[in-house]
């Protein structure tokens, strides 16, 4: 699929997943495990006038039936606490659990489900995005002043952050302005749809619990755990097997309480496997929908001198880890560019929709998608071409961006030179086609983390890492940085991994910082034992430590490779002595203090640890009879700083591609009247296939990046999901004549589009 | 519960008899029951061991298609995807490869979805249905077969056994397309076959076109004058959006699906002709020309 050439390098885990051997969470089976399963709410939003589970407990064969009345009367959440495990009086969404149940096989947990009596006394739904930000409209939240929240949230009603990011005079800019484009877009939510379902396995033994689960995150998970069922972190374990995907959508702390809670009643193991339906419906992560307002003035010669935006985004019926979007979204929206005068503000707004949650570069693709396809409007209101506008306008090194961040050295716009270049933009094109350009950025995030390292006297080694690996290769990465570092062979090394009680914290699979933070803790983890080995074959070969060089699995002195000392002997000195082991962390980068923007609601979200770029030039096909609008090739540049695996990397930017081609044109999830998804299966909810994948061309534009992650990586794994729909969206607007105004652009939209009065095509 | 494995024709009459139901690939009935449409049914009897239903037999009178050949043979078969393309396009576009694999004409048949890729197709190729039981044997046409979504009108113990199609006249061909979203494990949104015969002065002499997923069966469109190629497909456009009784769902407004199955009704018969004028258009339709095609 790909013109880039790639080393061999063999995943860790690649034997065990591609021949069937791999453990995932749902194979486990433990002696006398029970079933769990969830009863929902169904309903949007109303009051609990009756739960009565008593018929249910009575069934034989049913050994728990559990509701909030069980479990400790805690309100968690990240941001603002206002989830109960169980519902607590009212139901905000369809996917709210109201009561689990443990029994002894599928059709009896089945039963008692349906034995559950629960009524319902019907409360106003709140359904649209902006109807809920009025003054009058219903609350979700009755209690929401009460709620316990972070501090630098700003909350008002339905409102559970605001953020506002300004700078200059926007109103003076405008006024400044020969032309001033405005522009709305309206993005629906989506799903991370990873193909494995969530499953959780849960046994107690004394009072210490082990939680075999599907996370992105172990120690979130952990936490959400202990802070539920209020115990400390030394009793709670969790421990991943091989993880079938994430996507960002197994980020946070999901049912691991639930199924604890169960087991913990019913003295036997638990297991809980969700159906497809499920996996739709009740999980607290699903991309955001947003709307947006746009407006940029400019002057005739190109130059941005202002930009207003407002947006609202649909939190759903709860915060999960969605506080942190309004500012981020707010960024997006301002976007990569050199805005003098700026002002954004941004609403994360309480629905009774399914709750929001980080996907794969939260906020990120809907904004670009927004903003690109307003900046391509703006170019084509004063006759430029939109690429010769993004580049006089991209943010550079040493420019300022929209926050006030000045960039050190970066690489947008060698970004913009190589992706379209490589695209051929400017060639001839039949008339259905066109290449249509966006750009898009993203943050790293610098994060706390550890790594243990340790050789055994046989010479192998293993890395001991609190990192999780959710498919993308991030956590395989770690043997070749360490193996690299002792001079030895990446298969030298084996990996211990998502299990909390064995290894030292990391925050997970999650803000593409695997490898950014991780890759940091364990070189210096391995960095210590470099040391321990340059004594040992110093003493040996009566040489100093600062003259022994680690290469090709040997201690030699450096200039005189004849005297030299294989590590696995050295190792098995070492045994006998002192051993080998080294643990590490390391300081991780800061980000820069910026000045010159003013925010409320600051979560920190406006300066950015060595961020990351990237341009997309995509090829599309339109069949203006029908509106289906076909990708035929994407080229991408990306400034990810220094690729340090490049199969993982090649593979990250398909799958954000790809990821990106459905957000685009198929994934989108329907609501009805009612607030309840319309789509919430395979089948109507229609990721891209293999069948639909095109051509997709990638370059790296890897320059030297101060402050960045190990060897000068930025992360990966989110950035190329950013531009893509945005770059389609020019694309097919440059042939239907006329900007698709929702996300995604699906083939009736587009028709409905094109057919519409007044639209010019 | 009951699960016979049946090896012969007479074996399968026999349980069919006795009130079982067939199973030939599963791809519709297990994975409905999977999905709650309809639970499994308690007596069961596997057909997809008997050879007689696996046949394809080419007489100078028409072809005879095994109601077990699966897609993948009928999409890859050298004589159907010449003289029947139009069932072959059918054929081609369902599911995924392992859906073609083991789904089968027969099943697809007696699924009777007004979504089925190869109903149009056969619609407009005049196929009969040959349905058999212990009391004998008969062939219904099928208009006659399908009665609405998920209903036939075969009894419980007939099994269809064969497909049966006529040879079509001199320069005749047909076309199936449908409008899909994504390229595979896609379920038509509409869809329309054409089967079209083409006069010596290049005009159309005979014509049929069929519609896919608009009605609560397939239905085939009515009055559609004769004239070149080019006024027959905009009269077939025309006559298909007219006639179409389409549903507005979470796929498509009612709106939408009456308009585009007039361009899939268009572009059916304009493929069909270029087929039977011996050009090559390959199957499926979907991947040869417009916005199907490789580049
Ligand atoms: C992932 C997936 C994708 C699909 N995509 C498509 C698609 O794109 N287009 C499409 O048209 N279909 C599609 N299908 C549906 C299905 O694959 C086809 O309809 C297939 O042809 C069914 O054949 P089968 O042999 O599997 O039928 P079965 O499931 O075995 O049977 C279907 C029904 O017909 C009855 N039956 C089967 N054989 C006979 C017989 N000889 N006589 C009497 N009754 C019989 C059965 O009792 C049952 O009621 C898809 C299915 C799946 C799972």
């Amino acid at each position: 699929m790909s013109t880039t050439s790639v080393p061999r390098f063999v995943r860790a885990d690649g034997p065990d997943k591609v021949t069937g051997s791999g453990r995932y969470t749902a194979d486990l089976t433990l002696t006398g495990t029970l079933v769990a399963k969830f009863k929902y709410a169904e309903v949007s939003h109303a009051r609990i006038a009756r739960l009565d589970v008593s018929a249910a407990r009575a069934i034989p064969g049913v050994f728990a039936v559990l509701t909030q009345d069980d479990v400790p009367d805690v309100r968690f959440g990240p941001f603002v606490q206002d989830r109960t495990l169980f519902a607590r009086d009212v139901v905000r969404f369809e996917g709210e659990i109201v009561a689990a149940v443990a029994a002894i096989d599928v059709p009896t947990a089945q039963r008692a489900l349906n034995a559950i009596v629960v009524e319902y006394a019907p409360l106003p739904v709140v359904n649209d995005i902006e109807a809920a930000l009025a003054a009058d409209a219903p609350l979700v939240h009755e209690g929401w002043s009460q709620y316990g929240a972070a501090d630098v949230l700003v909350r008002e009603r339905n409102d559970a952050s605001f953020a506002s990011i300004a700078k200059g005079d926007v109103e003076r800019g405008m006024a400044e302005a020969d032309t001033v484009v405005h522009s709305r877009y309206v993005a629906d939510g989506c799903h991370a749809a990873p193909i494995e379902p969530r499953a959780v396995v849960a046994q107690w033994e004394g009072n210490k619990v082990t939680i075999w689960t599907t996370t992105q995150v172990p120690f979130d998970a952990r936490a959400g755990v202990c802070e539920t069922l209020e115990m400390p972190a030394s009793r709670v374990r969790i421990i991943v097997p091989h993880l079938g995907g994430g996507f960002g959508g197994k980020c946070g702390f999901h049912y691991e309480a639930h199924v604890a809670a169960l087991a913990k009643a019913t003295k036997r193991p638990v297991r809980l496997v969700f159906s497809r339906r499920e996996e739709f419906i009740a999980p607290d992560r699903r991309r955001e929908g947003i709307v947006f307002d746009f407006e940029t003035g400019v002057k005739a010669d190109g130059t941005i001198v202002a930009r207003k935006v407002w947006l609202a985004i649909d939190n759903g019926a709860y915060t999960a880890d969605a506080g942190f979007f309004s500012q981020l979204a707010a960024m997006h929206a301002l976007g990569p560019y050199q805005v003098p005068n700026a002002l954004a503000e941004a609403h994360l707004v309480y629905t009774n929709h399914q709750p929001s949650g980080s996907v794969r570069a939260p906020t990120a693709p809907q904004t670009c998608w927004a903003l690109e396809s307003h900046t391509d409007e703006v170019a084509k209101a004063i006759g430029m071409d939109p690429v010769a506008f993004r580049i006089k306008n991209a943010v550079a090194t040493g420019k300022e961006g929209p926050s006030g961040q000045v960039y050190d050295e970066i690489g947008l716009v060698d970004c913009i030179e190589a992706a379209t270049a490589r695209a051929g933009y400017g060639d001839d094109l039949p008339d259905d086609e066109a290449i249509g350009v966006a750009i898009g950025w993203w943050p790293s995030f610098s994060a706390a983390s550890g790594a243990y390292v340790k050789i055994d006297g046989d010479g192998s080694g293993q890395i001991i890492t609190g990192a999780q690996e959710c498919g993308t290769g991030a956590v395989m990465t770690l043997r070749q940085l360490v193996a690299d570092e002792l001079g030895m062979q990446p298969e030298d090394f084996e990996l211990v991994y998502q299990d909390t009680s064995a290894a030292p914290y990391d925050m997970g699979a999650t803000g593409s910082q695997t490898l950014f933070n991780n890759g940091r803790a364990a070189i210096a983890a391995a960095g210590q034992i470099a040391e321990q080995l340059k004594q040992l074959a110093a003493d040996m070969l009566e040489a100093s430590p600062a003259d022994i060089v680690l290469a090709d699995g040997a201690a030699s002195v450096a200039g005189t490779p004849s005297r030299s000392v294989p590590i696995t002997e050295l190792a098995g000195i070492a045994a006998g002595g002192e051993l080998l082991i080294g643990h590490g962390s390391g300081v991780p980068p800061a980000a820069q203090e910026v000045s010159g923007a003013t925010c409320i609601g600051d979560v920190g979200m406006t300066a950015w640890v060595a961020p990351q770029f990237s341009c997309h030039a995509v090829r599309v096909k339109l069949d203006r009879d029908t509106g289906v609008a076909r990708v035929l090739h994407v080229s991408t540049a990306h400034d990810s700083g220094t690729i340090i695996n490049r199969i993982g990397a090649t593979g990250q930017v398909e799958g954000g591609v790809m990821m990106g081609i459905g957000q685009a044109l198929t994934e989108g999830t329907r609501y009805n009247d009612e607030g309840q998804q319309r789509n919430a299966a395979l089948l109507e909810y229609k990721l891209q296939t293999c069948a639909d994948a095109p051509p997709i061309d990638i370059h790296f534009v890897e320059i030297n990046t101060p402050n960045a992650g190990p060897r000068g990586a930025k992360g990966l794994a989110e950035a190329p999901n950013v531009a893509t729909a945005a770059a389609i969206a020019n694309a097919i607007a440059k042939i239907a004549g006329t900007p698709i105004r929702q996300l995604p652009m699906t083939a009736e939209r587009v028709w409905e589009t094109m057919n519409t009065e007044g639209s010019p095509a | 519960m009951s699960f016979t494995i049946a090896t012969t024709l007479d074996e399968a009459l026999q349980a069919l008899a006795t009130g079982a139901r067939p199973v030939a690939g599963g791809s519709d009935l297990v994975v409905g029951a999977r999905h709650g449409k309809a639970p499994l049914p308690e007596h069961l009897v596997a057909i997809d061991r008997i050879t007689e239903l696996q046949c394809i037999e080419v007489t100078d009178a028409g072809v005879c298609i095994g109601a077990g050949v699966n897609h993948h043979i009928i999409e890859h078969h050298p004589l159907l995807s010449n003289a029947f393309a139009g069932l072959s396009d059918g054929s081609a576009l369902v599911g995924s490869p392992s859906t073609r694999n083991v789904g089968t004409l027969g099943g697809n048949v007696m699924n009777s979805s007004p979504a089925m890729d190869t109903g149009s197709p056969l619609m407009v190729l005049g196929a009969e249905a040959e349905l058999r039981s212990l009391r004998g044997s008969r062939r219904v046409g099928m208009a006659e077969l399908w009665t609405g979504p998920g209903r036939h009108s075969a009894e419980a113990d007939e099994l269809c056994v064969a497909i049966h199609i006529a040879t079509p006249a001199p320069r005749s061909n047909s076309a199936y397309l449908r409008l899909e979203y994504r390229r595979s494990m896609e379920i038509a949104v509409v869809g329309a076959a054409a089967a079209v015969t083409i006069a010596d002065d290049g005009s159309v002499s005979a014509v049929r076109v069929a519609l896919t997923a608009v009605a609560p069966t397939i239905i085939e469109v009515t009055g559609i004058g004769l004239g070149s190629v080019a006024e027959v497909a905009a009269a077939a456009a025309a006559a298909a959006s007219e006639q179409a009784r389409p549903i507005s769902d979470v796929r498509a407004s009612d709106k939408y699906r009456r308009h585009t199955v007039g361009v899939m009704a268009r572009r059916a018969v304009e493929a069909a002709a270029r087929r039977a004028l011996g050009e090559p258009v390959s199957v499926p339709v979907n991947r040869a020309i417009g916005i199907g095609a490789a580049s």
